[in-house]
């Protein structure tokens, strides 16, 4: 069965805009939470976000947003991207620099790309105000291809001349982790000899503030403690929007090629609650049959496993579900096993999470580290017999699980090995 | 369907300068001056400036130049159907008219696209060029091969334009040169003569009662002929007449013969005679 591998990152987050700014801040537990300044009016009960930095999609249209200069779109490629297809766009140029891919290694009937975003509701609500103010035909004619969900997969797709694979996922906080374990199985099926794997989300008010009514997202105005997962004082989570694209690669491309894996994608589950269409599982049910379906295909045990990169996204009833689950789970190896959860860091990215997380694992397999759980002042009881490691850890972990669980009670658990 | 330029309100003049924020001064001046005014005259400094801001900028000195109107928008200026429909948006905009998906796909060059708006403005009917193939080229001229020196033509009123692509397969090519096939200068004269001929056998002049004889032909004069490269088999050229005057039975062209971006010829004028055939009304 070919292995798969993951040969290439590329990161536009709220920690950092390329590996080695995320790796630095990971290490040194430096988040990505401001005062965001498009919440300030009185009436908005949030006040702190983890935006993208360096970028700025404030205007209407892409061709009046500022991009980093290393980045060059031109405008018939600029014209139909929403702000997360364009973050995406930057970080596929960093996977693909990283991972030494030539056009030739893109462009093929062996390659493909699964991702996922939740389209981009600004540019949605952009357009049909111009639907509504100027008429039906004077609003954008690619209007449609930047705004909804699949905007990431159309623009990259088309821009790279990607010939395998292609799709999106739409399992919210779920997304791109769905994105990746199925990447992985078309590599293992042989269908696809190279996968791109992306995660994006724009990460502003559009995004952001309809997840505050259900009271999911943190109304701490501190952005030092506003996310805090697995803390007695979390309120809920912290928006963020960014960008992660990941380079899979089965065996025999990476011999070929020459290059040095960051990790081994060992394998995945994924598991429903069947429960509440927003609320998790009391006792995490899908979360964990998720996590024993990832280790029996990964054929490994939790005596294998060295880390754990968590879901939890600094929500009450979220984070403690996870607790449960991973007990059930990891055994009498919960108080050994590492765990952490970078949201306290970056916030939750919905689409994004996935992808990014599984790439900070992809780093830390690599480089050597095990990213600790920033911002806990008061380990929460439900995190007992579990350890939570507050820092960052600087000894390389073998085998870690990354966790994401989204809306309807989606949950996947995606396993990843360091290479040798 | 035109703007009335008495509805032309200072809000919908904020709302025009904003749409068209991309484009230099001068298309908005144009654009201004016609919304207030309905001056046909505007309208080629607007449509031009429509383009411009869509156009890749290393492009963008080709619209300067003098053949503007014959620039083709896919092939010249390397716009696709999606950029032909933002620009025709934004001239629709900035303009006041609506232009249909089916009108759309006919308009090939910048020229075509000046006509048919001048004619949605002026309220005049429009229709496109006709696209003659080989197979019409050849039913409709009174030349034949080996001596035709057009593949595929394109005809309105207001200009024609075909192209012919040395084989290298043509019989004087043997000995012009020796070793060294040149395509003569007079045959590329030859070539825009028989241009002009198909102009008038295409019925442009024709009316009900009228029809231009294909018997009558005959070439007259051409002035004013320079010729400024050397064309060999493998170059595809680009040629293309204009009539000047036409006053029976004499009609006088301009015209041109490309490479590419390259012109290879050109004449001042080329003056063919023709004749009519009556075609008594059938009763």
């Amino acid at each position: 069965m070919p292995r798969v591998f993951i040969t290439g990152l590329g990161f536009i987050t709220s920690i950092g805009n390329d590996a080695a700014s995320v790796t630095q801040s990971l290490r040194e537990l430096r988040h990505g939470m401001v005062r965001y300044a498009p919440f300030e009016r009185d009436e908005i009960p949030v006040k702190v976000a983890a935006p993208v930095r360096d970028f700025s999609t404030e205007g209407d249209e892409p061709e009046d947003w500022k991009t980093p200069e290393r980045y060059r779109l031109r405008r018939d490629q600029l014209r139909s991207l929403s702000p997360n297809a364009l973050y995406a766009s930057c970080a596929m140029q960093q996977a693909v620099e990283d991972a030494r891919l030539e056009p030739s290694d893109i462009s093929n009937d062996d390659t493909g790309l699964y991702a996922a975003s939740c389209g981009s509701p600004g540019m949605l609500s952009r357009i049909l105000n111009r639907i509504h103010a100027q008429g039906v035909m004077r609003s954008p004619a690619l209007g449609i291809v930047s705004s909804i969900a699949g905007t990431v997969q159309f623009n990259l797709v088309a821009n790279y001349k990607i010939k395998g694979a292609s799709t999106g996922f739409a399992s919210a906080c779920a997304s791109s982790a769905h994105a990746l374990g199925f990447a992985h199985d078309e590599i293992v099926l042989g269908r696809q000899k190279r996968m791109f794997v992306v995660g994006a989300e724009d990460g502003n008010l559009e995004t952001i503030l309809p997840f505050a009514s259900m009271r999911a997202l943190s109304p701490n105005p501190d952005p030092a403690t506003a996310s805090r997962p697995f803390d007695r004082q979390r309120d809920g989570f912290v928006g963020t929007g960014g960008a992660t694209v990941l380079v899979l690669e089965n065996e025999e491309e990476i011999l070929r090629r020459g290059v040095t894996p960051y990790a081994e994608v060992l394998g995945w589950g994924q598991a429903s609650d069947g429960h509440n269409v927003a609320i998790s599982h009391p006792e995490g049910a899908g979360l964990r049959t998720a996590m024993l379906h990832a280790l029996r295909t990964a054929k490994v045990g939790p005596a294998d496993i060295d880390y754990v990169n968590a879901h939890a996204t600094s929500t009450p009833i979220g984070d403690a579900s996870e607790c449960k689950a991973l007990r059930a789970v990891l055994g009498e190896h919960a108080s050994r096993v590492a765990l952490s959860s970078t949201k306290a860091l970056t916030g939750h990215g919905c689409s994004l999470a996935g992808a990014m997380e599984s790439g900070f694992c992809a780093l830390a397999l690599r480089d050597g580290f095990m990213p600790g759980s920033a911002h806990i002042t008061e380990l929460d009881l439900i995190c007992e017999g579990l350890n939570i490691i507050r820092q960052t850890h600087a000894t390389a972990p073998g085998v870690v699980l990354n966790n994401s669980s989204g809306f309807g009670g989606a949950n996947v658990c995606i396993v990843l090995k360091r290479p040798r | 369907m035109n703007p009335d330029p008495a509805t032309f309100s200072p809000e919908a003049e904020t709302q025009l300068r904003e749409s068209l924020r991309r484009c230099s001064p001068e298309t908005v001046m144009a654009a201004v001056a016609y919304r207030r005014t309905r001056d046909p005259q505007c309208l080629p400094a607007l449509i031009g400036g429509v383009f411009e801001r869509y156009i890749e900028p290393e492009i963008r000195p080709k619209l300067a130049s003098a053949n503007r109107d014959d620039l083709r928008v896919i092939e010249d200026l390397g716009i696709d159907s999606l950029t032909l429909m933002e620009i025709v948006m934004l001239l629709e905009e900035a303009g006041g008219l609506t232009i249909a998906n089916d009108e759309l796909r006919q308009l090939r060059t910048l020229g075509d696209i000046r006509t048919f708006v001048d004619c949605r403005v002026r309220g005049l009917p429009y229709s496109p060029p006709a696209r003659l193939d080989h197979e019409a080229v050849l039913a409709a001229m009174p030349v034949q091969p080996p001596f035709l020196f057009i593949d595929e033509a394109v005809i309105s009123k207001t200009s024609i334009s075909a192209t012919y692509r040395i084989t290298g397969e043509e019989v004087f090519l043997q000995g012009h040169f020796k070793g060294n096939p040149v395509m003569p200068g007079s045959l590329m004269l030859e070539a825009l003569g028989q241009l002009g001929v198909l102009y008038l056998v295409s019925g442009q002049l024709d009316d009900a009662n009228h029809k231009v004889d294909s018997g009558s032909l005959l070439f007259t004069s051409a002035d004013g002929v320079r010729c400024h490269r050397v064309c060999r088999p493998g170059d595809t050229l680009s040629l293309r007449l204009k009539p000047k005057r036409i006053k029976a039975p004499i009609i006088v062209f301009e015209g041109d013969v490309r490479v590419g971006s390259d012109k290879a010829v050109g004449a001042e004028e080329i003056t063919l005679t023709f004749g009519f055939k009556e075609t008594p009304p059938t009763a």
